[in-house]
């Protein structure tokens, strides 16, 4: 766990005092500057970009009132969920839930690819924590949908439980199909093996990554309970499910989870498929060689953070414009339609790389 | 998002590869009728035409919303009664349909001049339907186009056109005239 | 020896005030898992003593009351008093006027079917197609106030005519909106009718077999939507309506799944084309003269007689039954709303489909719980 400070070295390294500062110290700081600098404002520029852009599609404004454009709008929303008054205490379930729902996020700062001195944990196994971070997620909001004593909260709690085991299949293999053309689940083998060329991504490499990159996509909007899957949460008929009882700070809490993860799996998305963070042109080796690491950081993260954005946005797209899928069909989708495009991927990605290996 | 054909695993019609084939056709229609309804909302993206401009009207800021003038000349907004050319026939108060004027009038100094003492509206009843102005013989109430008429307090809600009660000079006054006319008819 | 699973139905309420209902109502639902074993319907919460209330207006002041029946589709319910009073009185309507009548009529029935489309998109949850349709019945709206001054309570008819003539412009707009609507009607078929999603949440869904119609009094486009080919347009026309060329859409008997949530959407859908021809046929053959026989005098007295009026609102079947005694207040008006049809079959329509089905066979349905309660 040595690479754990190693990012914020660059940032730190002018000022004298920060050389006496134990380890440790500098790293549960680093920890929780990511999580300040990360969750938090990650489900305020998700629900931002949410609002914005299907004002956009809807011939219709949008926030715009709440400082230039709206970019403020995340804070008014903020402040008023957080000053509501409370309408009772927490119970035990709910504060189990809070635990459970707090260690899944902060579980994936961890593991959060965002460049490539940005990794705090690169492990073998590294690609594979968010995946099992979103059943935790899931887990721990069925739970609480569970716990709640009305038929909302039970519907939907088992219904984020159906969902969730059912887009877990695809997801999973659909992971395993980029880990195959990489050779590794490190985030740095997984960069490493697409340069910074498109046509070098894993997505296009074969037609079986290709299926593969659009199942894990979708797999995750299953997953997740992302629109236009998002029949866990539908306001029409359950109210929002396992959110309808709940106001003010336990919301805000519950929806920035939902955004986050949303996030995470799109940041993932195109780690895994879509050439990470690797600069076009070679500019990351180019900086690597020019030894300004806080440059490059910059840049990856600027890279990598405008390639999710045009992921969120063609999302966000499919998901205004279509409607929502019952419960019965979502997982219906995912068992028979993205289990069995997922295993033909997987098949047809190991063929093809054990071809190239002869 | 897509599905199977209808029908589960154990009505296999035909052969396996009709099968297959069916289920193959069937994910295809789910990815062309999701492109489709993508496609639809590009223009709107993109483009600023007049068939996909944003139609939100951000009242109250004068960049988009309407004013009073803006509206039709038909529209019917808040009333207004223009008391020097009103009778005092009171056919509003008795037509319209939730009671929501209220007048009382008087013969001033003689038949001809009518003094109008309350003409109240209330608009926390009114309808605005418009027949009160229809009925309107001297055409002295008419509704304007003017919407924005919300208030804080409740009883702010009724507007007022009436002269106000007479008072007790007036009535002496009244009756001087009506003496003085009564004089000179008797002179004539 | 495996014991079977002890379970129980769940017992839920739905309503008054619901995200999925059309109106104050409530539903008494018993569920197995998601699927809705049995369902109670409990209508009344939106009273309002319409009927009696008219019992206490002048005559003029009756249509404002009329009109609030049904406030989407405000003038079927003006037409339906003024043809009875015109019935019992003998009043003749000039052509001029009937032609106004007739343009209102259809552009309150696109107006008001444009709402089910918004209902029903809402509750697939495709908020796209609600903005785009909401944007262009608000063109209409417009419309109703250039003519009349008010965009959703019209108060326009008068027994004999209507209140005042159309303005200058009136008829090029109307021409204008039927071609924005050929337009746009393309454009939700693009985006919202053949989605692939929208068609699996409503097939099969809520079917509404003939004999069910028929047993229970369905009119309107849901009969329609199953075969029966009946519209008080074709079989009592009014106001002028049998001199106009149009179609009315029934749905196929041969088509599967006949009288589902799918075909009475698009049914509405093709009410709508059928609605712009008659616009069309009717702005262009409009023919100038004078907008009312009679000059509407304050104290107007309806002669003694009863009358029993049927239209075709937007709903169904609207009827009303007008009692006269001659004097200047009504004595009795009762109307027949399509829309109690509808609420007496839903227990029947609930048994069998999922809890996540109800709100889509709820919008489906149009059911008006205003005109239902009165």
């Amino acid at each position: 766990m040595n690479a754990q400070a190693m990012w914020l070295n660059p940032w730190i390294s002018g000022f004298s005092f920060a050389e006496s500062v134990p380890q440790w110290l500098l790293t549960a700081c680093g920890l929780v500057l990511i999580y300040c600098l990360v969750i938090v404002p990650s489900g305020a520029v998700m629900g931002y970009l949410e609002r914005k852009l299907s004002a956009d599609f809807q011939a219709r404004v949008g926030p715009n009132r709440a400082g230039p454009a709206g970019v403020l709008q995340p804070v008014a929303d903020l402040l008023k969920l957080l000053q509501k008054q409370a309408s009772r205490d927490w119970n035990w379930r709910e504060a189990i839930w809070l635990l459970v729902h707090t260690m899944a996020l902060y579980s994936t700062v961890a593991v959060i690819p965002l460049g490539s001195l940005l990794l705090l944990v690169d492990t073998d196994m590294s690609a594979f924590l968010p995946f099992w971070s979103a059943l935790v997620l899931a887990l721990g909001t069925m739970f609480l949908g569970l716990s709640q004593g009305s038929v909302p909260g039970w519907f939907g709690g088992i219904r984020v439980a159906a969902q969730a085991l059912a887009g877990a299949f695809p997801a999973l293999i659909a992971l395993l199909c980029a880990g195959i053309r990489a050779g590794g689940f490190r985030w740095s083998e997984i960069a490493a093996a697409q340069s910074s060329s498109p046509l070098l991504w894993t997505a296009a490499a074969n037609p079986f990554q290709f299926i593969a990159f659009f199942v894990f996509v979708i797999s995750g909007l299953v997953l997740l309970g992302i629109p236009p899957m998002d029949a866990a949460f539908s306001a029409p008929d359950i109210h929002g499910g396992v959110s309808s009882h709940l106001s003010g700070r336990k919301l805000t809490v519950f929806r920035l989870g939902r955004f986050y993860g949303f996030l995470l799996w799109s940041v993932i998305a195109v780690v895994l498929f879509l050439g990470g963070w690797e600069l076009p042109f070679g500019l990351s080796t180019e900086l690597r060689n020019a030894d300004s690491p806080r440059l490059l950081q910059i840049f990856e993260l600027c890279w990598l953070l405008s390639k999710t954005f045009l992921l969120v946005l063609v999302v966000t797209w499919i998901a205004k414009v279509n409607p929502r899928s019952r419960v019965d069909q979502v997982t219906d989708f995912a068992w028979r339609v993205l289990s069995p495009f997922s295993l033909v991927a997987l098949i047809g990605a190991s063929l093809v790389a054990g071809w190239g290996a002869l | 998002m897509g599905g199977v054909v209808t029908g589960g695993p154990a009505m296999m019609r035909g052969s396996v590869f009709s099968t297959i084939l069916g289920y193959l056709r069937d994910v295809l229609w789910g990815i062309r009728s999701v492109w489709g309804s993508c496609l639809t909302a590009i223009p709107y993206l993109f483009g600023s035409g007049e068939l996909s401009k944003e139609v939100t009207e951000q009242y109250p800021d004068p960049i988009s919303s309407k004013i009073a003038d803006d509206l039709p000349p038909r529209s019917r907004g808040f009333l207004v009664n223009d008391i020097e050319r009103c009778t005092g026939c009171k056919e509003c108060e008795r037509q319209c349909p939730v009671q929501c004027i209220c007048v009382e009038a008087e013969p001033a100094t003689d038949d001809t001049k009518i003094w109008v003492s309350v003409f109240d509206i209330d608009f926390s009843k009114c309808v605005f339907c418009g027949i009160c102005a229809e009925v309107c013989q001297p055409a002295s109430l008419k509704h304007t186009k003017n919407f924005e008429g919300a208030v804080y307090e409740l009883p702010e809600l009724v507007a007022s056109f009436g002269r106000g009660w007479v008072t007790p000079e007036q009535r002496l006054k009244w009756a001087k005239l009506r003496q003085q006319i009564e004089d000179d008819r008797v002179i004539l | 020896m495996i014991e079977s699973l002890k379970t129980d139905l769940t017992q839920w309420e739905i309503g008054p005030y619901d995200h999925s209902l059309p109106g104050p109502m409530l539903l008494r639902l018993r569920l197995d898992g998601e699927l809705i074993v049995a369902g109670e319907v409990e209508t009344g919460f939106l009273h309002r003593g319409l009927e009696k209330a008219l019992e206490r207006q002048l005559w003029r002041s009756a249509i404002p009351y009329a009109d609030r029946l049904d406030p989407e589709g405000a003038l079927f319910g003006e037409l339906a008093l003024c043809l009875a009073v015109e019935e019992i009185a003998a009043l003749a309507v000039p052509p001029r006027a009937q032609s106004i009548r007739v343009i209102l009529s259809e552009l309150t029935r696109i107006s008001a079917h444009m709402g089910y489309i918004v209902r029903v998109a809402r509750a697939v949850g495709s908020e796209t197609m609600v903005h785009y349709v909401l944007r262009d019945r608000e063109k209409i709206l417009d419309l109703f106030e250039l003519a009349t001054g008010a965009r959703v309570s019209l108060n326009f008819l008068r027994f004999g005519g209507v209140q005042a003539d159309v303005t200058e412009g009136f008829i090029e707009r109307v021409l204008e909106i039927c071609e924005l609507l050929r337009i746009r009607l393309k454009e939700y078929n693009d985006l919202f009718t053949y989605n692939h999603a929208f068609i699996k949440r409503t097939r099969g869904i809520g079917t509404i077999a003939p004999e069910l119609a028929r047993a229970f009094g369905v009119t309107g486009p849901n009969a329609r939507a199953s075969g029966i080919s009946f519209d008080v347009r074709k079989e009592h026309p009014y106001s002028g309506y049998d001199f106009l060329d149009f179609e009315v859409p029934v749905g196929r008997r041969e088509s599967q799944h006949l009288g589902d949530a799918n075909h009475r959407f698009l049914l509405r859908l093709q009410e709508i084309s059928t609605s712009v021809e008659i616009l069309k046929q009717s702005a262009e053959a409009i023919t100038s003269g004078p907008f009312a026989l009679r000059k509407p005098e304050e104290s107007f007295e309806v002669p003694r007689g009863e009358a029993y009026i049927r239209i075709e609102s937007s709903r169904g079947l609207l009827g009303c039954h007008l009692v006269s005694d001659g004097g200047a207040y009504p004595e009795r008006i009762q109307f027949r709303p399509p829309s109690l049809a509808l609420l007496s079959v839903l227990p029947q329509l609930v048994r069998g489909i999922r809890i996540e089905d109800l709100p889509v066979v709820l919008a489906t349905l149009d059911i008006g719980v205003a005109e239902a309660d009165r």
